[in-house]
């Protein structure tokens, strides 16, 4: 099992101690997960293949060249909780980074994902679907909160990249990357 | 005759795959644990309101339920830990229904028919009131940011605990945080 690691950086600069890093692959549907638990934190993305996601937003409304749109984004089930971490834990997408290649990118917005699918037309109910099957773009977790929900990192199948997750505890602010994640190739 | 048998069942493998896909994004053995606690609000503020219709068209107002100990829980059928969590919120209703509470549960975006079918498959079968936000507007109201969360309003009204993300509801650890705050003890 390849282990990834990740840093957890509090009140940055200052890097805190590095974390050994999970990773496997599904026997069933051969998705793999990458987790950490540092801090009282949990971080982990598992993907989601092309085939799921069009299969889950085409039984929800969307058209197949929409869901196709959205399928093939780099697609991850991404769970964010605060297990023990001492105080509540706030985040905003906005500040997340993907670093691919060496160039840093933002994710794109739910927003902006809505106003593309009112373009194109996509039904109120599906759209509805789409808004909170995304991971929260904002939150804050007291300990024991937490959610689930879908993260599209905007890169083609295959691709490998490492995604900078940023949060405050406790008025401090944390940095955990996850590294050599890749995008589901089929 | 054996040839449309075959094709009939591989339409029902093909729906059945397509079921599962859509409804179970991650790997069943791979889901997060549910939390067995609830955050309590350090100020309880009176809850925003709550009028909808449930699976038979009826009516459900939270603000005729004060006097109750109200459990309102925002939902929707293709959200994994919202279907983990439900049936322990069934559990929950059947152990304290008679000391005061009660449980509402807002399917958000979905139809009568997607809900209905879900139900069906759950053990314990929801018997509480489960209504219909078509619009997300009411959760907006409440100011919801993910699925599922859910919120206990006591009897006057207030809001006194959350949970967001997935709950054992019928844990001993919620029960005993429900306890001080049912109308019957």
């Amino acid at each position: 099992m390849k282990k990834i690691l990740m840093a957890l950086v509090a009140g940055l600069p200052a890097v805190a101690p590095a974390e050994a890093q999970s990773h496997r692959a599904d026997p069933a549907t051969g998705t793999e997960t990458w987790e950490t638990r540092a801090h009282g934190v949990a971080l982990r993305l598992t993907q989601i293949l092309p085939d799921q996601a069009r299969a889950f937003y085409l039984s929800r409304g969307f058209a197949a060249e929409d869901a196709e749109l959205y399928a093939t984004d780099c697609v991850f089930m991404t769970v964010l909780r605060n297990d023990a971490a001492p105080g509540a834990l706030g985040f905003r997408l906005a500040d997340w980074q993907v670093r691919v290649r060496g160039e840093r990118r933002a994710l794109r917005p739910v927003e902006d994902w809505l106003a593309l699918w009112r373009e194109r037309g996509v039904p109120q109910p599906a759209r509805i679907a789409f808004r909170w099957a995304q991971f929260p773009p904002e939150q804050e977790y007291e300990r024991g909160e937490w959610n689930q929900g879908m993260l599209a990192v905007g890169l083609p199948p295959g691709e490998r990249f490492d995604l900078a997750a940023r949060w405050q505890v406790a008025g401090k602010a944390y940095e955990g990357v996850l590294t050599d994640v890749r995008c589901a190739s089929r | 005759m054996f040839a449309a048998l075959r094709v009939e069942l591989m339409r029902f493998a093909r729906a059945a795959a397509l079921a599962w896909l859509a409804a179970t994004p991650a790997a069943a053995e791979d889901l997060p644990p549910l939390t067995h606690a609830l955050t309590p609000i350090a100020t309880p503020q009176p809850a925003p309101a709550l009028k909808l219709r449930d699976l038979d068209g009826k009516v459900h107002d939270l603000a005729r339920l004060k006097g109750k100990l109200v459990v309102v829980n925002f939902w929707a059928t293709w959200c994994p830990p919202c279907r983990r969590e439900m049936p322990s919120l069934e559990r929950l209703r059947q152990r304290l229904e008679n000391k005061g509470l009660a449980v509402l549960a807002v399917d958000v975006g979905e139809d009568v028919e997607t809900v209905f079918s879900f139900t069906g498959q759950l053990d314990p079968a929801p018997a509480f009131p489960l209504l219909l936000d078509q619009d997300s507007a009411v959760m907006q109201g409440w100011k919801v940011r993910g699925l599922p969360t859910t919120f206990v309003v006591d009897a006057e009204g207030r809001v006194v605990y959350r949970a967001i993300g997935g709950r054992a509801f019928d844990h001993e650890a919620v029960v005993n945080q429900l306890q001080p705050h049912l109308p019957v003890r």
